[in-house]
């Protein structure tokens, strides 16, 4: 019923850099399928030292074959070819004092097909050890990046999990699972198994979901290099020219997302 | 920057951005944010952003998943 995908890399760059690349990675070359990011609501704890960010990306996406093949458009919204547009809604936690970031991305639509849902965990490894911030405004006002920042020491390790759902006819399953929600606890979890087989009688549906499960367990394994990628990118960028560099960057990238070649981009992914 | 899914808040997210990357390396990672400078320019971007996510019917798509999700990963995320 459901799938993981679960991935550790370590960034050579300490937590409050690679912290700021996550809020700058979109667009960079890997990541030009990507059109729009807005932030929806940002809440700052000055008691925590925490910062949360919710934000809501639109990507130009792919649909793969199969899924075409196995549901009627009408349900997935795609043109003929796959082609569509999807929301992803990303929700993070910058901790400053325990130096970690958690991050939750998810699929807004098609949810009811398949539901992807990212979490990652960076950890500064030395989080008692941050290297001095950016001094000034110059990194992107007078056009003098500050690279000893985005040089110094540390590193970023992060855990990414992927969890892939097919929903895809589990309606009657929740309606009963409603009703029991006003019985006792127990009594719940022991009718919970009985909707459960009575639905998986229906051998078709199960198969289907599977089909769409595995597919989108394909998809996470080639686009987690995938942001992995993008994100040294915007690093190294950091890294050689500070703000200044990223946001010339970024520039040249959305200029090729608007491009012929937009499809071959690496439109194919749910997440990044 | 990147460009908001609202081409008329693209000004508007672009004061606001700058604001906060200013805001976020400068203070925030130093921990010594006591306020959120960035709130006045962030308050005229979410009223431009809201406008457009309204008509564009994505609001109700918001509230949907984030209701969605906190439900199903009651229901899912436990150990089976």
């Amino acid at each position: 019923m459901v799938k993981f995908y679960t991935s550790n890399h370590t960034y050579d760059s300490p937590l409050p850099t690679v912290s700021l690349a996550y809020f700058l990675r979109y667009p960079n070359p890997y990541s030009k399928h990507v059109i729009s990011t807005d932030t929806i609501s940002r809440s700052f704890s000055a008691d925590d030292q925490t910062l949360t960010t919710v934000r809501l990306h639109l990507k130009r996406s792919k649909l793969p074959q199969p899924i075409l093949k196995l549901l009627p458009r009408s349900m997935t919204g795609a043109s003929a070819t796959g082609e569509s547009k999807s929301y992803i809604l990303e929700t993070s936690t910058v901790d400053m004092r325990n130096g970690t970031m958690a991050t939750e991305s998810r699929n807004l639509e098609w949810v009811g097909v398949l539901s992807v849902i990212e979490r990652q965990v960076y950890r500064g490894v030395r989080p008692g050890q941050f290297s001095d911030p950016p001094s000034s405004v110059s990194d992107f006002t007078i056009k003098e990046p500050t690279a000893t920042y985005f040089e110094s020491g540390g590193s970023t390790e992060v855990q990414t999990t992927v969890t892939l759902r097919s929903p895809f006819g589990e309606q009657r399953w929740r309606a009963r699972a409603d009703r029991n929600k006003s019985k006792s606890a127990t009594a719940a979890e022991a009718e919970e198994e009985a909707p459960k087989q009575s639905f998986f009688k229906s051998w078709s549906t199960q198969s289907l979901q599977r089909s769409i499960e595995l597919i989108g367990l394909k998809r996470a394994q080639t686009s987690q290099p995938n942001a992995k990628e993008g994100m040294k990118v915007v690093l190294e960028r950091l890294r050689s020219g500070g703000l200044v560099a990223v946001l010339e960057g970024m520039r040249r990238d959305s200029k090729g997302a608007w491009g012929k070649r937009m499809v071959a981009a690496g439109g194919e992914e749910y997440e990044e | 920057m990147s460009a908001s899914l609202a081409p008329e808040c693209n000004e508007k997210k672009e004061r606001y951005d700058t604001c906060f990357l200013k805001w976020y390396s400068e203070k925030f990672l130093r921990g010594i944010a006591s306020t959120d400078d960035c709130e006045p320019l962030f308050k005229e971007y979410k009223s431009c952003l809201g406008k457009a996510l309204k008509e564009q019917g994505i609001d109700t798509m918001l509230e949907e998943a984030r209701a969605d999700s906190r439900e199903s990963d009651a229901e899912h995320m436990k150990p089976s």
